[in-house]
């Protein structure tokens, strides 16, 4: 009963906090990142989806980095460090986006 | 006066507007200029991935022939997906034209006259692709799969011309 009353608890407690761990998209399209600034929390998984026909890059200089996501692909990745990761397609300059882990 | 510029600049619009699109490429010779254009972008950048004396212009080489491939492939299973056979016609053979010219050109270079030669030229070709996409491509094109194609790929031409300019304007220290 005991036993039973503390995986209870457990489970109680472990819930809210994986149900708190959300997923957000980020798009590469039109040669941008949208949205350009994207506000997570930690333990939040992100996702970057390439919807142009050219191969993107999502990369944070020793943050992060998908390497090629070709046309159609995705990438995610979870978000644990906090602090603003500013980020770039290492294959088109212009395009810059950034990652606000809270 | 000004009343008669107004009209003026009206009727020349809708004079020109229908018989514009008429007198346009039909969609077979449309994907025959877009295989082209990407073609022709791709044997430069092959030869600029080889022979360009800095590291950015190399890399800028490369990445003409990843994305023109992307672009290609991507054109080439859509008019495979609509039955529609690319026709010959004379855009496409003056694009392939300037490009060997132009690459026939590139060869006889070394080292930083290589990298201008080759990086001014991407920077009017794109220029002219992007022109041909605005007022002729797009506006021509009647499916609506292979308008819309020319309207995504577009953003990738504008970022090729500022990536190319930012070279130039590098190479001109």
């Amino acid at each position: 009963m005991s036993a039973l009353r503390s995986l209870l608890v457990l489970v109680a407690l472990a819930g809210p906090m994986t149900a708190s761990a959300a997923t957000h998209v980020v798009t590469m399209e039109g040669m941008k990142f949208e949205p350009a600034t994207l506000r997570v929390k930690t333990g939040d998984q992100v996702v970057w989806r390439n919807k142009d026909l050219v191969p993107h890059t999502a990369t944070a200089a020793g943050k992060f980095d998908s390497g090629q996501v070709g046309a159609g692909k995705s990438w995610s990745w979870k978000a644990a460090a906090r602090g603003q990761h500013d980020y770039v397609c290492t294959y088109h300059p212009g395009m810059k986006g950034s990652v606000v882990v809270e | 006066m000004r009343k008669f510029t107004a009209l003026g600049v009206l009727l020349a619009a809708f004079a020109a507007g229908p018989s514009y699109a008429q007198q346009g490429p039909s969609d077979p010779q449309i994907a025959h200029i877009v295989v082209t254009a990407n073609q022709v972008d791709i044997d430069a950048g092959k030869l600029a991935e080889k022979s360009a004396s800095s590291k950015e212009v190399r890399d800028f080489g490369k990445q003409m022939v990843t994305d023109h491939t992307s672009v290609n492939k991507s054109a080439t299973e859509l008019v495979t997906k609509l039955k529609v056979k690319p026709e010959a016609n004379e855009t496409s053979a003056s694009l392939k034209k300037g490009g060997d010219e132009n690459v026939a050109k590139l060869k006889k270079l070394k080292g930083k006259e290589f990298d201008k030669a080759y990086v001014d030229n991407e920077v009017s070709y794109h220029q002219a692709v992007l022109d041909a996409v605005d007022k002729t491509l797009i506006p021509s094109a009647k499916n609506e799969e292979l308008k819309a194609l020319l309207v995504k790929v577009r953003p990738a031409f504008v970022q090729h011309l500022e990536h190319a300019k930012m070279l130039q304007g590098q190479l001109a220290k």
